[in-house]
Protein backbone atom coordinates (compact mmCIF):
# COMPACT_ATOMS: atom_id res chain seq x y z
CA UNK A 1 0.00 0.00 0.00
CA UNK A 2 2.85 2.27 0.97
CA UNK A 3 4.28 1.82 -2.23
CA UNK A 4 1.31 2.02 -4.13
CA UNK A 5 0.76 5.50 -2.51
CA UNK A 6 4.67 6.60 -2.92
CA UNK A 7 4.49 5.86 -7.01
CA UNK A 8 1.52 7.92 -6.29
CA UNK A 9 3.43 10.88 -5.17
CA UNK A 10 5.91 10.00 -7.80
CA UNK A 11 3.38 10.38 -10.58
CA UNK A 12 1.91 13.03 -9.36
CA UNK A 13 5.25 15.27 -8.72
CA UNK A 14 5.97 14.50 -12.41
CA UNK A 15 2.55 15.25 -13.87
CA UNK A 16 2.40 18.98 -12.67
CA UNK A 17 4.19 22.10 -14.38
CA UNK A 18 7.77 22.93 -14.18
CA UNK A 19 7.48 26.00 -11.52
CA UNK A 20 5.11 24.52 -9.55
CA UNK A 21 7.77 21.37 -9.31
CA UNK A 22 10.25 23.76 -8.66
CA UNK A 23 8.62 25.06 -5.39
CA UNK A 24 7.24 22.25 -4.28
CA UNK A 25 10.66 20.75 -4.38
CA UNK A 26 11.76 23.91 -2.38
CA UNK A 27 8.86 23.64 0.40
CA UNK A 28 9.77 19.92 0.64
CA UNK A 29 13.72 20.45 1.25
CA UNK A 30 12.66 23.25 3.38
CA UNK A 31 10.14 20.80 5.48
CA UNK A 32 13.02 17.74 5.56
CA UNK A 33 15.58 20.17 7.05
CA UNK A 34 13.30 21.41 9.54
CA UNK A 35 12.54 18.19 10.46
CA UNK A 36 16.25 17.17 10.82
CA UNK A 37 16.96 20.40 12.46
CA UNK A 38 14.44 19.25 15.11
CA UNK A 39 15.82 15.95 15.50
CA UNK A 40 19.61 17.29 15.98
CA UNK A 41 18.22 19.81 18.19
CA UNK A 42 16.66 17.12 20.34
CA UNK A 43 20.15 14.81 20.23
CA UNK A 44 22.66 17.70 20.93
CA UNK A 45 20.44 20.23 23.06
CA UNK A 46 22.04 23.00 20.89
CA UNK A 47 19.33 24.93 18.97
CA UNK A 48 19.23 25.67 15.74
CA UNK A 49 19.44 29.69 16.18
CA UNK A 50 22.60 29.63 18.32
CA UNK A 51 24.24 27.20 15.31
CA UNK A 52 23.16 29.91 12.82
CA UNK A 53 24.48 32.69 14.54
CA UNK A 54 27.84 30.81 14.85
CA UNK A 55 27.98 30.05 11.48
CA UNK A 56 26.50 32.57 9.24
CA UNK A 57 27.60 31.26 6.24
CA UNK A 58 25.73 28.83 6.44
CA UNK A 59 22.09 30.20 5.69
CA UNK A 60 23.84 31.78 2.63
CA UNK A 61 25.18 28.75 1.00
CA UNK A 62 21.93 27.40 2.14
CA UNK A 63 20.12 30.37 -0.25
CA UNK A 64 22.33 29.53 -3.02
CA UNK A 65 21.89 26.05 -3.53
CA UNK A 66 18.06 26.51 -3.37
CA UNK A 67 17.51 28.73 -6.37
CA UNK A 68 19.19 32.38 -5.90
CA UNK A 69 22.27 31.41 -7.98
CA UNK A 70 24.97 34.15 -9.04
CA UNK A 71 24.08 35.82 -11.88
CA UNK A 72 26.81 37.17 -14.35
CA UNK A 73 27.41 40.56 -14.00
CA UNK A 74 29.86 40.81 -16.95
CA UNK A 75 33.43 39.52 -18.24
CA UNK A 76 35.84 40.65 -21.19
CA UNK A 77 34.15 37.84 -23.12
CA UNK A 78 35.95 35.44 -25.83
CA UNK A 79 39.17 36.82 -27.52
CA UNK A 80 38.75 37.47 -31.21
CA UNK A 81 40.88 34.25 -32.35
CA UNK A 82 42.17 34.45 -36.34
CA UNK A 83 40.74 32.08 -38.20
CA UNK A 84 43.33 29.01 -38.42
CA UNK A 85 46.67 29.36 -40.04
CA UNK A 86 45.86 27.52 -43.57
CA UNK A 87 49.93 27.22 -44.52
CA UNK A 88 50.92 25.73 -41.12
CA UNK A 89 47.78 23.43 -40.82
CA UNK A 90 48.73 22.11 -44.32
CA UNK A 91 52.50 21.81 -43.35
CA UNK A 92 51.59 19.77 -39.91
CA UNK A 93 49.61 18.08 -42.06
CA UNK A 94 52.02 16.71 -43.86
CA UNK A 95 53.80 15.89 -40.84
CA UNK A 96 51.41 13.95 -39.19
CA UNK A 97 50.44 12.06 -41.88
CA UNK A 98 54.31 10.90 -42.43
CA UNK A 99 54.75 9.93 -38.82
CA UNK A 100 51.45 7.74 -39.51
CA UNK A 101 48.96 9.90 -37.31
CA UNK A 102 46.43 10.12 -39.49
CA UNK A 103 43.91 11.41 -36.66
CA UNK A 104 45.94 14.49 -36.44
CA UNK A 105 46.32 14.62 -40.09
CA UNK A 106 42.69 14.84 -40.17
CA UNK A 107 42.59 17.35 -37.85
CA UNK A 108 45.25 19.74 -39.26
CA UNK A 109 43.48 18.99 -43.25
CA UNK A 110 39.99 20.00 -41.38
CA UNK A 111 42.01 22.79 -39.72
CA UNK A 112 43.25 24.46 -42.89
CA UNK A 113 39.54 23.69 -44.56
CA UNK A 114 38.02 26.05 -41.79
CA UNK A 115 40.86 28.87 -42.18
CA UNK A 116 40.12 28.53 -46.32
CA UNK A 117 36.39 28.86 -46.11
CA UNK A 118 36.75 31.62 -43.07
CA UNK A 119 39.24 32.94 -45.79
CA UNK A 120 36.41 32.72 -48.75
CA UNK A 121 33.47 33.96 -46.93
CA UNK A 122 34.87 37.04 -45.66
CA UNK A 123 36.65 37.82 -49.30
CA UNK A 124 32.80 37.29 -50.64
CA UNK A 125 31.27 39.58 -48.23
CA UNK A 126 33.72 42.31 -49.34
CA UNK A 127 32.73 41.74 -52.61
CA UNK A 128 28.87 42.14 -51.90
CA UNK A 129 27.29 45.37 -52.97
CA UNK A 130 27.36 48.38 -50.07
CA UNK A 131 23.85 49.69 -50.79
CA UNK A 132 20.56 47.43 -51.61
CA UNK A 133 17.03 48.87 -52.70
CA UNK A 134 18.25 51.96 -50.55
CA UNK A 135 19.15 49.79 -47.57
CA UNK A 136 22.53 50.24 -46.28
CA UNK A 137 24.76 47.24 -45.13
CA UNK A 138 25.54 46.56 -41.64
CA UNK A 139 28.64 44.90 -40.96
CA UNK A 140 27.91 44.49 -37.10
CA UNK A 141 25.58 41.51 -38.44
CA UNK A 142 28.13 40.16 -40.66
CA UNK A 143 28.82 36.17 -40.41
CA UNK A 144 30.95 33.80 -41.85
CA UNK A 145 30.33 30.55 -39.88
CA UNK A 146 32.35 27.52 -40.83
CA UNK A 147 31.67 23.94 -39.75
CA UNK A 148 35.22 21.20 -39.24
CA UNK A 149 32.65 18.85 -41.26
CA UNK A 150 34.31 20.17 -44.65
CA UNK A 151 32.42 21.73 -47.30
CA UNK A 152 28.66 21.38 -45.92
CA UNK A 153 26.92 23.69 -43.25
CA UNK A 154 29.27 27.13 -44.62
CA UNK A 155 27.05 30.42 -44.31
CA UNK A 156 27.62 33.47 -45.28
CA UNK A 157 25.29 36.29 -44.01
CA UNK A 158 24.88 39.91 -44.79
CA UNK A 159 22.04 42.34 -43.51
CA UNK A 160 21.04 45.08 -45.34
CA UNK A 161 18.64 47.51 -43.18
CA UNK A 162 16.89 51.46 -43.21
CA UNK A 163 17.54 50.82 -39.33
CA UNK A 164 13.36 51.53 -39.09
CA UNK A 165 11.20 48.46 -40.07
CA UNK A 166 12.84 47.39 -43.56
CA UNK A 167 15.63 44.70 -43.69
CA UNK A 168 16.97 42.63 -46.17
CA UNK A 169 19.10 39.51 -45.43
CA UNK A 170 21.32 37.40 -47.34
CA UNK A 171 22.56 34.16 -46.88
CA UNK A 172 25.18 32.28 -49.17
CA UNK A 173 25.24 29.03 -48.36
CA UNK A 174 26.59 25.87 -49.28
CA UNK A 175 24.51 22.53 -48.27
CA UNK A 176 24.40 19.85 -49.95
CA UNK A 177 21.29 18.53 -48.02
CA UNK A 178 19.20 21.72 -48.28
CA UNK A 179 19.90 22.63 -51.50
CA UNK A 180 19.16 19.31 -53.21
CA UNK A 181 15.87 19.54 -51.32
CA UNK A 182 15.06 23.24 -53.74
CA UNK A 183 16.32 21.25 -56.85
CA UNK A 184 13.64 18.70 -55.97
CA UNK A 185 11.02 20.91 -56.16
CA UNK A 186 12.04 22.90 -59.33
CA UNK A 187 11.14 18.76 -60.88
CA UNK A 188 7.72 19.01 -59.53
CA UNK A 189 6.69 22.40 -61.14
CA UNK A 190 2.70 21.27 -61.27
CA UNK A 191 2.53 21.42 -57.44
CA UNK A 192 4.28 24.42 -57.29
CA UNK A 193 1.10 26.46 -59.94
CA UNK A 194 -1.59 24.18 -58.97
CA UNK A 195 -2.52 25.74 -56.08
CA UNK A 196 -3.21 29.35 -58.51
CA UNK A 197 -5.75 31.11 -56.50
CA UNK A 198 -3.77 31.87 -53.27
CA UNK A 199 -0.60 31.35 -55.13
CA UNK A 200 2.38 32.25 -52.57
CA UNK A 201 4.83 29.84 -53.95
CA UNK A 202 6.37 30.86 -57.32
CA UNK A 203 8.85 30.08 -59.94
CA UNK A 204 11.24 33.09 -61.18
CA UNK A 205 14.53 33.52 -62.76
CA UNK A 206 17.21 35.36 -61.24
CA UNK A 207 20.06 36.78 -63.68
CA UNK A 208 19.03 33.16 -65.79
CA UNK A 209 19.28 31.07 -62.61
CA UNK A 210 16.28 29.33 -61.30
CA UNK A 211 14.65 30.08 -58.25
CA UNK A 212 11.43 30.01 -55.82
CA UNK A 213 10.08 32.90 -54.29
CA UNK A 214 7.80 32.90 -51.68
CA UNK A 215 5.44 35.42 -49.57
CA UNK A 216 4.02 34.51 -46.08
CA UNK A 217 2.68 37.84 -44.56
CA UNK A 218 4.71 37.01 -40.59
CA UNK A 219 7.99 36.57 -42.44
CA UNK A 220 7.92 38.59 -45.76
CA UNK A 221 9.49 37.31 -48.93
CA UNK A 222 11.74 34.96 -49.66
CA UNK A 223 14.04 34.40 -52.55
CA UNK A 224 15.61 30.95 -53.04
CA UNK A 225 18.44 30.53 -55.97
CA UNK A 226 20.61 27.18 -56.06
CA UNK A 227 23.58 27.74 -57.17
CA UNK A 228 26.18 25.47 -59.25
CA UNK A 229 25.57 22.20 -57.40
CA UNK A 230 25.60 22.27 -54.00
CA UNK A 231 25.63 26.10 -53.11
CA UNK A 232 22.51 28.85 -52.16
CA UNK A 233 21.84 32.10 -51.90
CA UNK A 234 18.73 33.04 -49.71
CA UNK A 235 17.22 36.49 -49.75
CA UNK A 236 14.86 37.49 -46.86
CA UNK A 237 13.21 40.67 -47.36
CA UNK A 238 10.98 41.89 -44.16
CA UNK A 239 8.43 44.88 -45.40
CA UNK A 240 9.12 45.11 -49.12
CA UNK A 241 6.44 46.74 -50.98
CA UNK A 242 6.39 43.78 -53.70
CA UNK A 243 7.55 41.09 -55.65
CA UNK A 244 9.08 43.58 -57.89
CA UNK A 245 11.24 45.44 -55.03
CA UNK A 246 12.58 41.57 -54.24
CA UNK A 247 13.79 40.83 -57.58
CA UNK A 248 15.22 44.24 -58.23
CA UNK A 249 17.28 43.81 -54.85
CA UNK A 250 18.17 40.70 -55.47
CA UNK A 251 19.77 41.58 -58.64
CA UNK A 252 22.01 44.00 -57.21
CA UNK A 253 23.66 41.10 -56.54
CA UNK A 254 25.86 38.95 -59.44
CA UNK A 255 25.00 35.60 -58.95
CA UNK A 256 28.22 34.66 -61.04
CA UNK A 257 30.68 36.39 -58.80
CA UNK A 258 29.25 33.93 -56.04
CA UNK A 259 29.22 31.35 -58.01
CA UNK A 260 32.98 32.24 -59.17
CA UNK A 261 34.36 32.51 -55.34
CA UNK A 262 32.31 28.90 -54.62
CA UNK A 263 33.90 26.93 -57.70
CA UNK A 264 30.83 26.53 -58.41
CA UNK A 265 29.77 25.99 -62.34
CA UNK B 1 31.59 8.19 -53.00
CA UNK B 2 35.52 6.27 -53.33
CA UNK B 3 35.34 2.40 -52.96
CA UNK B 4 38.04 0.42 -51.55
CA UNK B 5 38.90 -1.07 -55.03
CA UNK B 6 39.84 2.21 -56.14
CA UNK B 7 44.02 2.47 -55.71
CA UNK B 8 44.60 4.89 -52.62
CA UNK B 9 48.42 5.18 -52.13
CA UNK B 10 50.06 7.69 -49.52
CA UNK B 11 51.63 10.12 -52.45
CA UNK B 12 47.92 10.62 -53.00
CA UNK B 13 47.64 12.71 -50.23
CA UNK B 14 51.26 14.30 -50.59
CA UNK B 15 50.09 15.13 -54.20
CA UNK B 16 46.86 17.01 -52.81
CA UNK B 17 48.14 18.49 -49.98
CA UNK B 18 50.90 20.09 -52.60
CA UNK B 19 47.63 20.76 -55.23
CA UNK B 20 46.30 22.39 -52.20
CA UNK B 21 49.18 24.40 -51.04
CA UNK B 22 49.97 25.82 -54.64
CA UNK B 23 46.12 26.95 -55.69
CA UNK B 24 46.11 28.99 -51.58
CA UNK B 25 49.28 30.61 -52.44
CA UNK B 26 47.76 32.02 -55.88
CA UNK B 27 44.69 32.84 -54.45
CA UNK B 28 42.33 29.87 -55.97
CA UNK B 29 40.67 29.52 -52.44
CA UNK B 30 38.37 27.16 -53.87
CA UNK B 31 40.64 24.93 -55.81
CA UNK B 32 42.91 24.98 -52.81
CA UNK B 33 39.26 23.82 -50.71
CA UNK B 34 38.62 20.55 -53.39
CA UNK B 35 41.99 19.98 -52.90
CA UNK B 36 41.81 20.03 -49.00
CA UNK B 37 38.88 17.61 -49.16
CA UNK B 38 40.02 15.16 -51.50
CA UNK B 39 43.00 14.68 -48.47
CA UNK B 40 41.09 14.19 -46.16
CA UNK B 41 39.26 11.29 -48.24
CA UNK B 42 42.46 9.96 -48.81
CA UNK B 43 43.50 10.00 -44.87
CA UNK B 44 39.69 8.15 -44.69
CA UNK B 45 40.53 5.35 -47.42
CA UNK B 46 43.89 4.98 -45.35
CA UNK B 47 42.63 5.01 -41.83
CA UNK B 48 39.49 2.36 -43.25
CA UNK B 49 42.45 0.33 -44.58
CA UNK B 50 43.84 -0.01 -41.06
CA UNK B 51 41.25 -0.75 -39.01
CA UNK B 52 40.44 -3.51 -41.48
CA UNK B 53 43.52 -5.03 -40.58
CA UNK B 54 43.11 -4.52 -36.87
CA UNK B 55 39.37 -6.32 -37.05
CA UNK B 56 39.42 -10.02 -35.83
CA UNK B 57 39.43 -12.70 -38.89
CA UNK B 58 37.15 -14.42 -37.14
CA UNK B 59 33.69 -14.32 -35.34
CA UNK B 60 32.91 -17.13 -33.28
CA UNK B 61 33.45 -19.77 -36.00
CA UNK B 62 32.66 -17.95 -39.03
CA UNK B 63 35.60 -16.52 -41.15
CA UNK B 64 36.04 -13.03 -42.37
CA UNK B 65 35.31 -12.84 -45.67
CA UNK B 66 38.00 -10.28 -47.37
CA UNK B 67 37.23 -10.03 -50.30
CA UNK B 68 33.90 -8.01 -49.41
CA UNK B 69 35.71 -5.45 -47.42
CA UNK B 70 34.79 -2.13 -47.90
CA UNK B 71 36.06 1.24 -46.99
CA UNK B 72 34.25 4.84 -48.11
CA UNK B 73 34.82 8.04 -47.85
CA UNK B 74 32.77 10.96 -47.98
CA UNK B 75 33.46 14.54 -46.62
CA UNK B 76 30.39 16.05 -45.17
CA UNK B 77 27.36 14.43 -43.32
CA UNK B 78 28.10 10.64 -44.12
CA UNK B 79 31.43 10.40 -43.33
CA UNK B 80 33.85 7.54 -43.94
CA UNK B 81 33.02 3.50 -42.99
CA UNK B 82 34.52 0.48 -43.49
CA UNK B 83 32.81 -3.00 -43.76
CA UNK B 84 33.70 -6.56 -43.14
CA UNK B 85 31.56 -9.12 -43.37
CA UNK B 86 31.84 -12.31 -41.65
CA UNK B 87 30.57 -16.07 -42.49
CA UNK B 88 27.42 -16.38 -45.23
CA UNK B 89 24.84 -15.58 -42.64
CA UNK B 90 25.27 -11.25 -42.79
CA UNK B 91 27.47 -11.52 -39.38
CA UNK B 92 29.04 -8.17 -40.19
CA UNK B 93 31.00 -5.12 -38.65
CA UNK B 94 30.51 -1.62 -39.67
CA UNK B 95 32.18 1.15 -38.61
CA UNK B 96 30.93 4.69 -39.65
CA UNK B 97 33.25 7.17 -38.42
CA UNK B 98 33.69 11.27 -38.45
CA UNK B 99 29.99 12.06 -39.44
CA UNK B 100 28.05 14.71 -37.84
CA UNK B 101 24.63 12.46 -38.26
CA UNK B 102 26.81 9.67 -36.30
CA UNK B 103 27.31 12.74 -33.21
CA UNK B 104 23.31 13.53 -33.24
CA UNK B 105 22.90 9.64 -32.96
CA UNK B 106 25.24 8.70 -30.49
CA UNK B 107 23.49 11.71 -28.11
CA UNK B 108 20.30 9.95 -28.90
CA UNK B 109 22.42 6.35 -27.73
CA UNK B 110 23.39 7.71 -24.67
CA UNK B 111 19.26 9.01 -23.57
CA UNK B 112 17.68 6.26 -21.98
CA UNK B 113 13.98 7.86 -22.06
CA UNK B 114 14.80 8.44 -26.19
CA UNK B 115 15.25 4.44 -26.52
CA UNK B 116 18.68 4.88 -26.44
CA UNK B 117 21.16 2.94 -23.46
CA UNK B 118 17.78 1.36 -21.32
CA UNK B 119 16.79 -2.34 -20.59
CA UNK B 120 14.19 -3.70 -21.99
CA UNK B 121 13.24 -6.90 -23.74
CA UNK B 122 14.96 -7.02 -26.24
CA UNK B 123 18.19 -4.29 -25.56
CA UNK B 124 20.45 -4.19 -22.42
CA UNK B 125 23.27 -1.74 -21.94
CA UNK B 126 26.77 -3.81 -21.83
CA UNK B 127 30.40 -2.75 -21.79
CA UNK B 128 32.77 -3.62 -23.94
CA UNK B 129 36.40 -3.05 -22.96
CA UNK B 130 35.11 -0.26 -20.57
CA UNK B 131 32.63 1.16 -23.35
CA UNK B 132 28.87 1.52 -23.14
CA UNK B 133 27.51 -0.32 -25.90
CA UNK B 134 23.94 -1.25 -26.29
CA UNK B 135 23.05 -4.71 -27.25
CA UNK B 136 19.74 -5.92 -29.43
CA UNK B 137 18.18 -8.66 -29.77
CA UNK B 138 16.69 -8.75 -33.26
CA UNK B 139 15.10 -12.04 -33.03
CA UNK B 140 15.64 -15.38 -34.27
CA UNK B 141 17.51 -17.09 -37.90
CA UNK B 142 16.12 -19.53 -39.59
CA UNK B 143 17.11 -22.26 -37.19
CA UNK B 144 15.66 -20.78 -34.13
CA UNK B 145 19.11 -19.05 -33.67
CA UNK B 146 19.00 -15.81 -32.14
CA UNK B 147 20.46 -12.75 -34.24
CA UNK B 148 22.15 -9.83 -31.78
CA UNK B 149 23.10 -6.20 -33.52
CA UNK B 150 25.77 -4.47 -30.83
CA UNK B 151 25.88 -0.93 -31.25
CA UNK B 152 29.77 0.84 -29.69
CA UNK B 153 29.58 4.57 -29.98
CA UNK B 154 32.02 6.91 -29.57
CA UNK B 155 32.31 10.62 -30.64
CA UNK B 156 31.94 11.11 -33.75
CA UNK B 157 31.87 7.31 -34.65
CA UNK B 158 29.76 4.05 -34.43
CA UNK B 159 30.66 0.72 -34.28
CA UNK B 160 28.15 -1.71 -35.26
CA UNK B 161 28.45 -5.47 -34.79
CA UNK B 162 25.99 -7.82 -36.24
CA UNK B 163 26.57 -11.11 -35.25
CA UNK B 164 23.55 -14.08 -36.34
CA UNK B 165 23.18 -17.26 -35.64
CA UNK B 166 24.91 -17.37 -32.16
CA UNK B 167 24.23 -16.33 -28.67
CA UNK B 168 25.07 -13.63 -26.05
CA UNK B 169 28.41 -14.84 -25.02
CA UNK B 170 29.69 -15.49 -28.26
CA UNK B 171 28.81 -12.15 -29.68
CA UNK B 172 30.54 -10.66 -26.38
CA UNK B 173 33.21 -12.74 -26.25
CA UNK B 174 33.14 -11.95 -30.29
CA UNK B 175 33.14 -7.96 -29.39
CA UNK B 176 35.85 -8.10 -26.84
CA UNK B 177 38.34 -9.07 -29.17
CA UNK B 178 38.01 -6.38 -31.53
CA UNK B 179 40.81 -4.19 -30.50
CA UNK B 180 38.62 -0.91 -29.69
CA UNK B 181 40.78 1.55 -28.31
CA UNK B 182 43.82 0.99 -31.16
CA UNK B 183 40.67 1.10 -33.89
CA UNK B 184 39.43 4.65 -31.80
CA UNK B 185 42.74 6.25 -31.77
CA UNK B 186 42.65 5.98 -35.51
CA UNK B 187 39.04 6.85 -36.62
CA UNK B 188 38.41 9.87 -33.98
Amino acid sequence: MKRIVFLLGIGFLFSIPQITHGQLLKKLKEKANNAVNKAVENKTGVSNETKSANNTSEPQSQTNSSGNKPVNKGGAGLKNTAPPDVNAAMDNAGKSFSAKDYSDARYEVQQALMGIEIQLGRELLKSLPDVVDGLQKDTTEDKVVSTQWGWNNMTIQRVYSDKKDKQLTVTIGNNMLYSGLVNAYFGNAYAVQANSQDQNVKQVKVQGNKAIISYEDSKGYSLIVPVGQSSMVVWECINFANEDEVMAAANAFKIDDIKKSLGEK
Amino acid sequence: MLFYGITVQAQDFAKQIADAKSSYSSGKLADAHFSLEQAIQEIDMIVGKEVLKLLPQKMNDMDAVTNDDQVSANVGFVGATVHRGYGNTGSQVEIISNSPLISSLNAFLNMPLMGGLMRNSTTKVVKIQGYKSRLEKQGDNENGKPNYQLQIPFKSALITVTANGMDESAVLSFANNIPLDKIAALIQ
